[in-house]
């Protein structure tokens, strides 16, 4: 499993089943959690035909003010048996999904598939919203003032200081920033590493994350990493790293930002790049350690061979004092 | 008796009325190789009853120490034991290196997964 997947699979299986047309209905309650502290809450209240999806967002507030809501309501409203819950959500979470599940009838397979996946994607909806604004912001900017094509070095021109920077503290001291410019938007990441063995592996793989893109995927999105120092875009924002993180910018381009379809690829990608880049440093760890132990039990086996095979019997035989009396055990 | 190929990688022998401990410094030309190293050496010193001969902490300066008393060479065969020993600095060099290699190789095809997506 090298990419993590943007769907929930519980999610998934859960609305997967219960939109089969053998579904037997069944009282459900089940808590699932998902990457950034995020966790759903699947439940039949009041009736079995009945499903209750609630999420919570460890940085809802900062989606909320990035219009999170109008951006979910625009997902599920066309769906006429999904009541959404915005205003009175589930207690304790912070948007709600109420599915009628006998009322809900689809066009085709399609249909029903496209709506299971769109449940699923859930948490990425709720984070698309930041993003979704910094790059309609960017389609504004560059109609304004189109990109200068002489500006092959990607200066920075004098106007894109004064942009706002969008901000999402999804997790405790982990912040996202996205700041949209006429030809470009940049995406920074702030994280910490609770290891400092973490860290240092960090630093091999950030420094693969740029020189890849220079090697082989010019496609991709251009990645700066600074280490401990803050990034200029946001400067302004962070005083002082105090909490010893680590900054990684990605540039978007407009190749990144063209189409509807591009745009939710990039999103669905971007997100789950601090989970992705955890996770592989895990792996790598785990690898090593399995590595190690291998070698060990190998070195284990070269030093057994020099073992002298000697059985107890004639070692006891062998030692006797000078007047020829034997060494004998006591119990 | 010290013998040393350069400032990072050298063997201390101290011999006495009945044992001879033998240090090693193993090459660390960087935090990564650091790193390795260190975990590398926890973990045979973890394991230090399996390996009869292994000190659980080695002597400062080096990063890992065996200690041969008569009793080992009572148990073990003499030159067998030097072999191991021999054997056991060609391989920790190699280990490291090729486990520092290994994370540069995963590390770049993590990343060139993650950006080929972007398309």
């Amino acid at each position: 499993m090298l990419q993590l997947e943007s769907t929930n699979l519980l999610v998934q299986e859960t609305f997967a089943n219960a939109f089969a047309t053998d579904y037997t209905p069944v009282s459900l309650d089940r808590t699932i959690t998902d990457f950034d502290f995020t966790t759903y809450h699947v439940s039949t209240p009041e009736t079995k035909t009945k499903i209750l999806i609630s999420i919570s967002i460890n940085c809802w507030k900062d989606l909320a003010k990035y219009g999170v809501l109008d951006l979910l309501t625009s997902k599920y409203s066309k769906y006429p048996f999904i009541q959404i819950l915005a205003d009175q959500p589930e207690a304790g979470y912070h948007f709600s999904l109420y599915i009628d599940l006998e009322q809900a009838s689809f066009e085709n397979e399609e249909a029903k598939k496209e709506l299971i996946s769109e449940l699923s994607l859930l948490k990425r909806n709720c984070f698309a919203a930041p993003f979704l604004k910094a790059f309609d912001r960017y389609a504004v900017l560059s109609k304004e003032q189109p990109a200068d094509p002489n500006n092959i070095y990607g200066e920075d021109s004098h106007h894109n200081t004064n942009e706002e920077v969008l901000t999402i503290n999804y997790r405790d001291l982990e912040s996202i920033y996205i700041t949209p410019s006429n030809d470009r938007v940049t995406v920074i990441f702030s994280t910490i590493f609770k290891d400092d063995t973490d860290q240092v592996f960090s630093k091999v793989f950030l420094q693969e994350f740029s020189d890849a893109r220079k090697r082989s995927i010019q496609k991709a999105p251009q990645v700066i990493n600074w280490h401990k120092e803050i990034p200029l875009e946001i400067r302004h924002l962070e005083k002082e790293n105090t909490d010893n993180k680590t900054y990684i910018t990605f540039v978007l381009f407009p190749r990144h930002l063209s189409t509807e379809e591009v745009r939710w690829n990039t999103i669905t990608h971007i997100q789950l790049f601090r989970s992705y880049f955890h996770y592989h440093i895990k792996i790598v760890k785990c690898y090593l350690h399995q590595r190690m132990r291998f070698r060990v039990s190998s070195f284990t086996k070269i030093l057994n061979r020099a073992r002298r095979d000697v059985d107890e019997e004639e070692m006891r035989a062998e030692r006797k004092t000078a007047s020829g009396r034997r060494f004998e055990m006591r119990a | 008796m010290m013998i040393s190929r350069n400032e990072n990688e050298r063997v201390l022998i101290e011999p006495s009325v009945n044992s001879v401990r033998v240090s090693i410094k193993i090459k660390q030309s960087d935090e990564i190789e650091n790193i390795l190293v260190d975990k590398f050496t926890r973990f045979l010193t973890k394991r230090a009853e399996n390996f009869l001969i292994l000190r659980r902490v080695p002597i400062e300066g080096y990063d890992i120490s065996f200690l041969l008393t008569n009793y080992h060479d009572e148990v073990m065969m003499k030159n067998k034991l030097v072999d191991f020993i021999i054997e056991f600095m060609e391989d920790v060099d190699k280990e490291i290196s090729e486990m520092k290699l290994f994370l540069n190789a995963r590390a770049r095809f993590v990343a060139e997964a993650y950006l080929s997506v972007f398309d």
